[in-house]
């Protein structure tokens, strides 16, 4: 029964020690597994993500108790006893649907059931903000689900082109690219082109973590104009704060779209599930044919979407492991020679977070620098959102990458899941990574290898 | 809930302390002794075992409610009810290992979402689609599994009677129970050796295994299955409509059952830790690893388990009425389950990670 709390606290006792506080920031990475700072937990099992940090306090553990139960709650059309709310458009059921075991969905294994994949839409132009025009009619995004008599917004087809490409030594290797077609759209689109970009539902371990860093260490690590020509040229997004009522770092999601995890926990309420909040108040099918109008909205209190969002802050990150492997160790040299740590930053500082001591001032090592990079053609949705391009992304962290297999059961990665391993993922990354790309392409069997043990050791 | 929460952090911190100057992969390294006759027979005899079981009994099910449609008498309903028990309490002696196929394969919803979107189903009924398998497959987990079926043969206060029922009713709940067997065949055969064999995934751990690097990692993950399920009817199932006093919040409430789920859920810890289910398994388990580390230890976890067992059912009346009219009998099970799930946690876990 998944609404049922969940809290494996058992972690808690595997729980690591706390690390040296006066570690400089330097290729440490190799010998502190601690990823999470104190947050850390040293559980490699298929319930790795699901631990609560191991340094809460007695008042977060509490929250983060309560915000577990909101997390897995599953929620039905209204009228109900229970969880009412859903839809009437939607895409799935509930935070725990998408992000199974708090990790990442698969790539969907048939187009009839998209699973932890969802569809962002917008028109040509901008919206007052900056931010991504809504297409008439459809909104930001595409609810593909309907409530019983609603209609689902369309039908979306996935199909796959292969590519065949080659490293330098001669061995051959595949990449696989989904082409989204939409159709049976429950009314035409009178609006010019839809620009379309698939998201799937990423691990939700550390983000507090990554929330509690500041502008000024984001900033410090951003090179918009490329002055030190390195090619890599990191540029923080600027997005909406709906209740700062101006515009924030955007640190969340794949185009760093969202500037806090309430917010982003707000939005993924109304878009993914149709429940409405307390900082979206309208249904996602506002002034659209299908609006409920029921005005039962919010349909979630201010309580629940802070404990909801409470408990995306409040979960650990999991140890690295084999740490003192030599093959590990070998890879771990050939991904900072191949400057991959240029953008998936091994070490960083944490500021403070109102209210969640726990991962605050922590020493951590994500493995991202939350920054929009250009990563060429070959991934680009070209759907803009905010600062971002339709070719930049947000550099995904790597922490608990290599427990992808463990917890969800598949490697598949990037926004859209495409990849099927991580060294696919690799192959994938153009633009700013060119280099680091064409150097891993470069290298032998044994080296390649040796990259990806220490990519499953994170 | 606040004072056990406080209580595991401040044994966790007394962990920490001991533990900080271990190798880094101790976790996960081979073990001196090889447990993997434990590991194969707590995968095939107790999990695929149970597994097939729950394919059996839904099969049953089918059965029963299409006897039920084709001849609906007081016996028969009675029968099919019957059914859905049996078929109910393999899937709760398996919620001790909700780990691989059943989460990662997203079959869990299919089978025991939680609650009824009655409101679609009313809708649904009220209609004239063809209320197939097929259809129902395709329908969320809300709309179907154990729940559904159970909300559609005893009604909202367990009284419906069979002149309650309409035919789409009938159609909708054979329909239900069609696909209920389709996702329970679907979780057998990802474990069974002829089918995907999750079974030798989790027997057959050494480095080149991809979920399981090493046998220790095997046993880490059945054991926090046992703690997690512990945790969850301690918790969750028993403390949350306990302390809300809020009977909506029961699991099976409809059918009366839930008793017989939270027992059968410690049975499912017991199946695992000695190694056996029903009349099979060769009794090699986490008992046995235990029992050659710590005999103490073992003893006290077999009592914890059965204490537990004996408290759950020996809360008065029903579930529903108890948590107004025997809160003593509701806080004891609590008390007897987290007690159990600190053992494991404390001890066991820690015999484990430490072979």
């Amino acid at each position: 029964m998944k609404n049922f709390i969940y809290i494996i606290l058992a972690s808690a006792f595997l729980s690591s020690c706390t690390k040296d506080d006066n570690e400089a920031e330097s290729n440490t990475s190799s010998i502190d597994i601690n990823s999470g700072g104190a947050t850390t937990t040293l559980n490699s099992t298929s319930l790795a993500f699901e631990d609560p940090s191991a340094n809460l306090n007695a008042i977060e553990s509490d929250l983060h108790v309560r915000g577990n139960l909101a997390f897995e709650a599953t929620f039905i059309t209204a009228p109900a006893t229970n969880n009412p709310g859903l839809g009437p458009l939607f895409n799935n059921t509930g935070c725990a649907a998408c992000h199974v075991k708090n990790g990442r969905a698969s790539y969907p294994t048939s187009s009839s059931d998209l699973g932890g994949l969802l569809i962002r839409v917008s028109m040509n132009g901008t919206d007052p903000h900056g931010g991504p025009l809504a297409y008439p009619g459809y909104g930001g995004q595409l609810q593909n689900r309907a409530v019983f008599g609603k209609a689902p917004e369309a039908d979306v087809t996935l199909t796959e082109a292969l590519q065949i490409k080659q490293f330098l030594d001669g061995t051959s290797y595949e990449l696989r690219e989904p082409i989204i077609n939409l159709s049976n759209h429950y009314t035409p689109l009178t609006s010019g082109p839809m620009l379309i970009s698939p998201r799937i539902a990423p691990p939700i371990i550390g983000l507090g973590l990554l929330e509690a860093i500041s502008e000024q260490t984001l900033l410090a690590m951003a090179d918009e104009a490329d002055t030190n020509s390195d090619g890599i040229s990191g540029k923080l997004n600027y997005v909406w704060d709906v209740q700062a009522n101006s515009m924030k770092p955007g640190k969340f999601g794949w185009k760093a779209g969202q500037p806090n995890l309430t917010q982003q926990a707000a939005a993924a309420y109304v878009n993914d599930m149709g429940i409405t909040n307390p900082l979206f108040t309208h249904e996602n099918s506002v002034g659209q044919p299908q609006d409920d109008l029921t005005g039962d909205d919010p349909e979630i209190n201010a309580q629940t979407l802070e404990e909801a969002s409470f408990y995306t802050k409040s979960v650990a990150v999991p140890a690295r492991r084999n740490t003192t492997n030599s093959v590990v160790m070998a890879g771990e040299n050939i991904f900072r020679a191949a400057k991959c740590n240029a953008c998936h930053r091994e070490t960083i500082t944490t500021s403070t977070l109102s209210g969640v001591p726990s991962v605050s001032n922590q020493t951590i090592h994500p493995y991202t620098d939350l920054l929009l990079h250009d990563m060429g053609p070959g991934l680009a949705d070209n759907r803009p959102e905010f600062s971002a391009t339709g070719t930049e992304w947000r550099t995904a962290p790597l922490w608990g990458i290599g427990l992808t297999r463990v917890v969800n059961g598949h490697s598949n990665f990037l926004h859209d899941g495409r990849a099927r391993n991580l060294m696919e993922a690799i192959m994938w990354h153009g633009g700013e990574a060119t280099n680091s790309v064409n150097y891993v392409k470069a290298l032998s069997s044994t080296q390649r290898e040796s990259l990806i043990k220490f990519l499953e050791s994170l | 809930m606040k004072t056990s929460i406080k209580f595991l952090l401040l044994a966790s911190f007394v962990f920490v302390a001991s533990s900080c100057n271990k190798d880094d992969d101790n976790a996960t390294s081979t073990p001196t002794a090889d447990y993997q006759p434990e590991l194969k027979n707590i995968s095939q005899l107790v999990i695929t075992a149970t597994y097939l079981n729950l394919n059996n009994e839904a099969g049953d099910l089918v059965s029963a409610v299409t006897n039920l449609k084709n001849n609906p008498t007081t016996v028969n309903l009675e029968a099919a009810r019957q059914a859905w028990r049996e078929t109910r309490l393999p899937w709760e002696q398996s919620e001790a290992f909700l780990f691989g196929p059943v989460e990662q394969q997203g079959i869990d919803p299919s089978i025991d979402s939680w609650p009824v979107n009655v409101t679609d189903l009313q809708n649904v009924l009220a209609g004239t689609g063809n209320l197939t398998k097929t259809y129902i497959d395709g329908l969320d987990g809300t709309l179907k599994g154990f729940h559904t079926i159970e909300f559609l043969l005893w009604g909202t206060n367990s009284n419906k009677l069979i002149g309650d029922f309409t035919n789409r009713e009938f159609e909708y709940i054979i329909g239900c129970t069609e696909s209920l067997q389709g996702a329970t065949l679907q979780l057998y055969n990802a474990w069974q050796a002829n089918g995907q064999n999750f079974e030798q995934i989790l027997y057959d751990a050494n480095s080149s295994n991809p979920y399981y690097p090493s046998q220790k990692a095997s046993l880490q993950e059945v054991v926090n299955g046992m703690i997690a399920i512990c945790n969850e009817v301690a918790n969750g199932k028993l403390f949350e409509p306990f302390s809300q006093q809020d009977i909506t919040l029961e699991e099976s409430r409809f059918s009366v059952n839930s008793k017989q789920d939270f027992a059968d859920n410690i049975r499912s810890v017991e199946n695992l830790y000695l190694g056996t289910f029903n009349s099979g398994g060769n009794g090699k388990g986490i008992s046995t690893i235990i029992a050659s580390k710590n005999a103490n230890l073992d003893a006290q976890v077999k009592a914890k388990i059965t204490s537990s067992i004996n408290a759950i059912m020996a809360i008065q009346g029903t579930f529903t009425s108890a948590i107004t009219s025997d809160p003593q009998g509701v806080q004891n099970a609590i008390d007897e389950v987290t007690e159990l799930q600190t053992l494991l946690q404390q001890n066991v876990l820690t015999t484990v990670i430490n072979l």
